[in-house]
């Protein structure tokens, strides 16, 4: 059976939807960044990142780390992309061409969208948002996500999905990403396409639940 | 489109190739080696994939990119076409047009097939995890200590404090290389795969740095012997003629 080691206020949510949406059953081991802790090494501290056991795991010390037999990965969205190949179905790319694009989304997510989006989500997440540093900060983020944003909106007109014509693995790892960037509206002002494409992905049963477990652990 | 002159042959290594038997459905890369284009070059040349490579040069190198006469550039809407994100390198394979450079050197690795690419799901796995730790924790620092270097920052006190920033972040994944090298050459299967011509590649953008492999001996090894393999030379000598 596939195990899932991290929480879902992390990374993690990318495996964890991938998960939920091809129905495959899974066992999550929970664990907390250490530096959420006050005391990550203390006796009574939840099993963390720093906990010997899963820097054996992972020597990385990051959520989250997959387990599928022998095979032991960590980066989540190598992770996604792996669970849809090997159990995902119609999530995963079905021919060498749809191969191509699943890559080039996740890997446009990772390089050109992620960064500037968690340049946006951490000043609203620690209280910043308003302050002259955070607002250039979000400023400057908002600037940096017009080039893939704009790319990403031209692709969904007369589209649904990303690729296939289906939700697959590629909405996953983009939407993910884009998350981020939702505290400030005014970053995703300009693209309706890519707001309707969000909305249609989060409103999917398997992004609710995951969200609703997501909101019940602790901040 | 563009002319494609004749590049240095490295014994059966072909870089450039003026013909080919069946243009229409070749694989075409678009770009120039002075760019993250050496990734899929150097990819494609171990993979052993018949390709041809059209020359992109960057527009801001270029004082009129869309004038006529103007190169290929990545402003031209020709190019735009096949990228719209306007970067360097991009593929195209029959109706597939793709950019971002590890995302084509993974594709064309499972195109081909061979030992270099991944030969189950397994190896599949592990070679998308080094992948994206590559893109998401390696190369970001890394072009930081490059552009410092390239723009003749790295001397002054603030060129300085961003490499030695740069330096600190490659700390966890260097040290995570080094532990995992301790039992193999190579980071997938105990062979040479596009997991290694992915890594090396971010990593060669920090080399620029001295010392910044000096606590991490097995990952400098791992990085010589990536740079020793025929393909890579070959790559570099055209890249170096560019």
């Amino acid at each position: 059976m596939v195990i899932l080691h991290g929480v879902l206020r992390s990374r993690a949510t990318r495996p964890f939807w991938l998960l939920r949406e091809a129905g495959v059953a899974f066992r999550h081991v929970p664990v907390i960044q250490a530096y959420r802790l006050a005391d990550p090494a203390a006796a009574d501290a939840p099993h963390n990142t720093a906990s010997p056991a899963f820097v054996a795991l992972n020597p990385q010390a990051q959520i989250p780390v997959m387990q599928d037999g022998d095979l032991i990965l960590t980066e989540s969205m190598a992770i996604a992309l792996y669970l849809a190949r090997r159990y995902g179905g119609a999530l995963g790319p079905q021919t060498p061409d749809e191969d191509g694009e699943a890559l080039q989304w996740a890997f446009l997510a990772i390089s050109a969208v992620e960064g500037p989006a968690l340049d946006i989500l951490y000043p609203y997440q620690f209280g910043t948002a308003a302050t002259p540093e955070g607002t250039a900060k979000i400023a400057a983020a908002t600037q940096a996500l017009a080039r893939p944003l704009a790319r990403i909106e031209a692709h969904l007109q007369g589209r649904d999905w990303l690729m296939g014509g289906r939700f697959t693995v590629a909405d996953i790892c983009l939407a993910e990403c884009l998350r981020y960037a939702q505290p400030h509206p005014p970053a995703l002002a300009a693209y309706p396409a890519i707001r309707g494409w969000l909305a249609r992905c989060q409103a999917r049963p398997a992004f609710v639940a995951m969200m609703v477990e997501r909101n019940a652990e602790p901040l | 489109m563009g002319a494609r002159g004749p590049l240095p042959n490295a014994g059966r290594t072909v870089l450039w190739r003026e013909t080919c038997i069946n243009e229409a459905s070749m694989i075409t890369l678009y770009g120039t080696l002075r760019s993250r284009t050496t990734r899929v070059v150097w990819a494609a040349e171990e993979l052993g994939l018949p390709y041809r490579r059209e020359k992109v040069v960057f527009a801001a190198s270029l004082p009129d990119p869309l004038a006529v006469d103007a190169p290929l550039n990545t402003a031209s809407p020709a190019f735009l076409a096949i990228n719209p994100m306007g970067q360097l390198p991009a593929l195209q394979d029959g109706d597939l047009c793709i950019g971002e450079s590890v995302a084509i050197c993974l594709y064309l690795a499972r195109k081909a097939g061979g030992p270099v690419g991944p030969q189950t799901l397994a190896e599949e796995g592990e070679i998308l995890q080094w992948a994206l730790l590559a893109a998401s924790v390696v190369e970001p620092p890394a072009v930081e200590i490059l552009y410092a270097f390239m723009q003749n920052r790295a001397e002054t006190d603030e060129g300085a404090a961003v490499i030695s920033a740069a330096t600190v972040k490659l700390q966890r994944p260097f040290q995570r290389i080094e532990d995992h090298l301790a039992g193999t050459d190579w980071l997938v299967g105990g062979r040479f795969t596009v997991a290694d011509v992915i890594m090396e590649e971010t990593l060669r953008y920090a080399a620029a740095a001295s010392g910044v492999f000096a606590a991490f001996p097995r990952l400098k090894a791992w990085f010589d012997r990536c740079q020793a393999r025929p393909a890579f030379q070959a790559m570099w000598a055209a890249r170096s003629a560019e």
